[in-house]
């Protein structure tokens, strides 16, 4: 019980029971609908994707400001090879391969070229999303009729039994990262370095290669979250992903895990982004205009890390 | 061969430090210094700040490799200077602040670098059984508080207990050299004596212990061989029985130029 208490979501646990419970209550005809239960598990996927990259990166103390950008020029990339003719299966291989090299290189500037990953990862964000302009003249065709009914844009954007393909796709990534994280020596060493990158390294830790797969996972979970957006919705624009990366990092945060690293949980993570999806599409459903979402996800922040914050301490004290 | 002053000794050294010199930029840490330390030896590197005995550590240790001279381990020369290549020789430095992650458990600090794993379905998974015994076993052994769950966060044991811990993480993966870097500071007296202790049982069943101090009383008491470094250079290397403490802090306050008393030394 008393590890129960001291985990580090255990605020977004009780802030997603709390939601669920209140709108439960307060709004069913709207909450039970399947319209709302289908766009929530579609947008709690495409952001929890993107926060589960991210949850890897924060753990060992950086940031990556680049995956909204990321997310935009691989899905654009991904379109953009299927509106040539060229089959799904090698479109969306050669994405993720994008969203890899992208990965290597914030991690390469960061670990070799010691420039804080905050500043390599907002250079990202501008270069990514200036790409995308350059390349596509602000114009983006949508994803042609056979690439649609193909198996592999069925197989991410359709669904099953009525659920959200890419919802089952994200649960299931996150309790396979988070088996990662608890499970493995890999997870071992993540934690670690986050927690104590000195000590660590004393102990034979190899810091680069975990931070460099941090940054890696980070770039890849972006691109497969822009793919899970287009095979289900496919038209889109050049401002795909605008803003998501601070959606992203907004529901790691919420979800408990520490901005200082070598703290938090995918579970923390995955309920971050349902929590932030949840209540915005409540918000739309009580008539509140969409505009609002932004204004929420700032409160919505301030007030979890600060309930974070104080329970940590009454936990320290006691 | 070159022997070291003070301690002529036809065995081969353990580790052996030939001509090392190490610069940052313009600050020359380290200049020229030579020093063999043997199995089975406590070793006392004792120094101002700044007299380059952490300096001397981190190139023995693989943390950085010197800017000039070699370095022999076993008769070897080492080429690539790594933390994880020292600790696969069997070296570990136990510093003050560093060797344990406090949002780690205790038995995942324990194994950290080194953590056990076993195949389900082919892929490597950590032996969490394994993990929990074999430490709770080691904080056993070590006299480490019953209460201590390995499973909890390493973070709720006082800091006696962590350099405690360190040491037996580091004597239990049978290692032949302890490096043990200010182990008892911020430590109470009673912590002090109990590491204290376990240097000089390290020492007897075989280990090569280097401790660094600036408390030249303590380590006079335990220590066979002393080593003075001043300004980046060894100004003294003598057995224990050759010097007092006394005359060995005169030599620390005087910078290593005049010895003030005892006998003279090269």
């Amino acid at each position: 019980m008393r590890r129960f208490v001291k985990r580090s979501d255990i605020g977004i646990i009780i802030g997603c029971i709390f939601v669920f419970l209140l709108f439960s209550i307060w709004n069913p005809q709207q909450w039970f609908n399947w319209g709302t239960i289908s766009n929530v598990g579609q947008y709690t996927a495409i952001l929890g994707l993107l926060a589960i990259g991210q949850t890897f990166v924060i753990l060992v103390r950086e940031i990556d400001l680049s995956v909204g950008s990321v997310y935009g020029v691989v899905g654009i990339t991904f379109l953009g090879l299927e509106s040539s003719n060229v089959s799904v299966l090698v479109s969306f291989i050669v994405a993720m391969l994008l969203a890899l090299l992208i990965g290597l290189v914030n991690a390469v500037v960061v670990i070799h070229g010691k420039v804080p990953s905050m500043i390599v990862t907002l250079g990202g964000l501008f270069f990514y999303r200036g790409l995308i302009y350059v390349t596509t003249h602000g114009a983006v065709a949508g994803t042609p009729q056979p690439a649609r009914e193909n198996w592999l844009s069925q197989f991410f954007g359709g669904h099953w039994l009525g659920i959200e393909n890419g919802f089952l796709l994200v649960l299931l990534l996150a309790f396979l990262s988070a088996t990662a994280l608890y499970q493995t020596r890999f997870g071992n060493h993540l934690f670690a370095l986050g927690g104590d990158p000195a000590s660590a390294e004393s102990q034979g830790v190899p810091v680069n290669r975990i931070k460099a797969s941090a940054f890696c996972l980070s770039s890849l979970f972006a691109g497969l979250s822009a793919i899970v957006t287009l095979a289900n919705n496919p038209s889109t624009n050049v401002s795909l992903g605008t803003g998501m990366e601070l959606q992203s990092i907004a529901a790691v945060v919420v979800g408990g895990t520490l901005l200082t690293g070598g703290r938090g949980t995918m579970l923390g993570t995955i309920l971050g982004a349902f929590f932030l999806t949840a209540v915005r599409s409540e918000m739309i459903a009580l008539g509140a205009p969409p505009s609002w979402y932004i204004a929420f996800v700032g409160i919505a922040l301030l007030v979890i890390v600060t309930i974070n914050t104080l329970l940590a301490k009454r936990l320290k004290a006691a | 061969m070159r022997t070291t002053d003070g301690a002529a000794d036809s065995r081969q050294p353990l580790i052996s430090i030939k001509n090392v010199s190490l610069s940052y930029g313009n600050f020359k840490a380290l200049t020229d210094v030579s020093v063999d330390f043997f199995q089975g030896e406590l070793v006392g590197l004792v120094g101002d700040n700044g007299a380059g005995k952490t300096t001397l550590i981190r190139i023995i240790s693989g943390i950085n490799p010197p800017t000039s001279g070699e370095v022999y381990f076993d008769g070897e020369k080492i080429t690539k200077f790594h933390p994880k290549k020292a600790m696969d020789l069997g070296l570990e430095c136990i510093q003050q602040s560093i060797g344990i992650c406090d949002n780690l458990s205790v038995g995942r600090n324990y194994f950290l670098g080194r953590e056990p794993v076993k195949r389900v379905l082919g892929l490597p998974f950590l032996d969490k059984k394994k993990i929990r015994e074999a430490s709770a076993k080691v904080v056993h052994d070590f006299g480490l508080r019953d209460t201590v769950d390995v499973d909890d966060e390493i973070a709720l044991l006082s800091g006696g207990e962590k350099q405690t811990f360190k040491i037996a993480r580091a004597v239990t993966f049978r290692n032949r050299v302890i490096i043990m870097d200010e182990p008892t500071n911020h430590l109470s007296v009673r912590e002090r004596a109990h590491v204290n202790e376990l240097a000089v049982q390290l020492k007897q069943q075989g280990l090569l212990v280097i401790y660094i101090t600036h408390d030249i009383f303590q380590i006079h008491r335990i220590a066979d061989r002393i080593v003075i470094m001043e300004n980046g250079r060894k100004v003294t290397d003598v057995p224990r029985d050759a010097m007092s403490a006394d005359a060995l802090e005169g030599i620390i306050r005087d910078g290593g130029r005049a010895p003030s008393k005892g006998p003279k030394v090269a």
